[in-house]
């Protein structure tokens, strides 16, 4: 991928770090994964809408792309589960 | 404390029902309605932004208006026409909006704010900073008090959410931003003053500078590939499509709150202490006031302490954003090391 620093040695990575920035930091993915779930479902409709309005092809665009956005923000959040799950 | 909230609260109603005689309930409900609307056609007046600075002078109706320059850069040719004022105000002329091409970058109250609190801001650092190299230790209350401050941001909001590393390269933003928005903040509870972080457009900026802080800290730290890579949530390329517009939309989430938090916060407490007030006039009973001037008066002391807390809060989340998103970027070393921090690793979004 990208270029990357080397990567000092640290002892104790995050000790330094408070709690609520450790725990906050911890909980990042899952938050994340809620979004995905949410977002999808929100740049479907969204994106169909303002596509319909545009193409002035109403109801179609935002029927089709709700379902897509619900699809992929469900098939993004599991995905993002089951990679969180792996990793423990 | 609840027992004395108790008794306010009864005291409260027990005016609100004196101050309503059954004799004239019919007429007077409807002369309160209007007074009802006076107060809070006032308070929203006092609370938003405009193009005239007032003086008002005690004890008396009258103020001294001063205009601030308006300025409108028309985006099409003769945009900037004034349009006559849909509700019949006689507030002057009232300018088409950007919608319509035309941009105005009028001097308003709030900018005035911004220039006073940022002008102060760099007045007394300049005299409380301690520039004299000789001397270690800071003398006077001023001093003391910023040095304070400024550790504090330093070691608690800095270090303690970006890291030991890291932390110290986003202490300069997050002083700015802690001390700009603690100055606008209490600029807005000095009599004649208006609070700048009152108006949804300055706490918007101010949420965009921490966007792009933690934007460029995440580039910073993943490289331009690693940050892009983490923009397509880690899913197919056949998916890309809708994933990057999802990413891209949860990348504002953030700042959103930041916005909304600030400019709720101190646009509710400002409504909250002229409502108060507000109730003498919309009851017309002066009993009123030995309710509303002391709870006024509390409120006006809890604002001042919700003047600190946002200040830090804001800088708080701001750093931990920042945090996050250098998080974010050292993910990739850990995975070619095989995952030696566990702590770290949790706070890493892509597995």
């Amino acid at each position: 991928m990208a270029d990357q620093e080397p990567r000092k040695q640290e002892d104790a990575p995050g000790s330094e770090l408070g709690e609520t920035a450790r725990q906050m930091r911890a909980a990042e993915p899952y938050i994340s994964a809620v979004w995905k779930l949410v977002g999808g479902a929100v740049v479907g409709v969204l994106g169909g809408y303002f596509l319909d309005r545009w193409l002035g092809t109403a109801p179609w665009l935002l029927l089709g792309l709700s379902l897509v956005g619900i699809g992929v923000g469900f098939y993004s959040f599991l995905h993002a589960m089951a990679r969180l799950g792996k990793r423990k | 404390m609840r027992k004395a909230m108790v008794l306010f609260a009864c005291l409260f109603a027990g005016a609100v029902w004196a101050s309503d005689p059954a004799g004239e309930h019919g007429y007077a409900n409807e002369d309160k309605d209007a007074e009802g609307e006076d107060v809070a056609g006032y308070i929203l007046h006092h609370v938003s932004d405009s193009n005239e600075y007032e003086f008002e002078i005690p004890l008396s109706h009258n103020h001294i208006p001063i205009h601030l320059p308006q300025i409108l850069i028309p985006l099409k040719d003769g945009a900037c026409t004034p349009v006559a004022d849909p509700h019949g105000g006689g507030h002057g002329e009232v300018y088409p909006g950007l919608g319509a091409g035309c941009l105005d970058l009028s001097i308003t109250k709030h900018t005035v704010m911004m220039w006073l609190a940022a002008l102060l801001l760099i007045g007394s650092i300049l005299i409380w900073s301690n520039r004299d190299k000789t001397k270690l230790v800071p003398r006077g209350a001023g001093a003391n008090l910023f040095e304070m401050l400024v550790l504090f941001v330093r070691d608690e909001l800095a270090i303690k959410n970006i890291g030991k590393e890291e932390g110290p390269r986003y202490v300069p933003y997050l002083l700015t931003a802690f001390f700009f928005i603690l100055f606008m903040n209490l600029l807005g509870l000095f009599p004649w003053m208006a609070t700048a972080t009152g108006n949804i457009a300055v706490t918007c900026g101010l949420a965009l500078c921490t966007f792009f802080v933690t934007q460029a800290a995440g580039i910073r730290a993943a490289g331009i590939g690693g940050y892009l890579k983490h923009l397509t949530g880690g899913v197919a390329p056949w998916l890309w499509p809708i994933m990057i517009p999802v990413e891209f939309l949860g990348l504002f989430t953030k700042p959103f709150a930041l916005t909304i938090r600030l400019f709720a916060n101190m646009l509710a407490g400002h409504i909250v202490i002229f409502f108060l007030l507000g109730l003498i006039f919309m009851l017309r009973n002066p009993a009123v006031a030995l309710v509303s001037v002391p709870f006024a008066f509390g409120i006006y002391l809890l604002e001042l302490f919700v003047a600190f807390v946002q200040a830090y809060v804001f800088t708080m989340l701001s750093a931990l954003f920042i945090g996050m998103s250098v998080a974010m970027g050292h993910h990739h070393d850990e995975h070619h090391e095989g995952g030696a921090s566990h702590d770290h690793g949790k706070a890493h979004h892509l597995g």
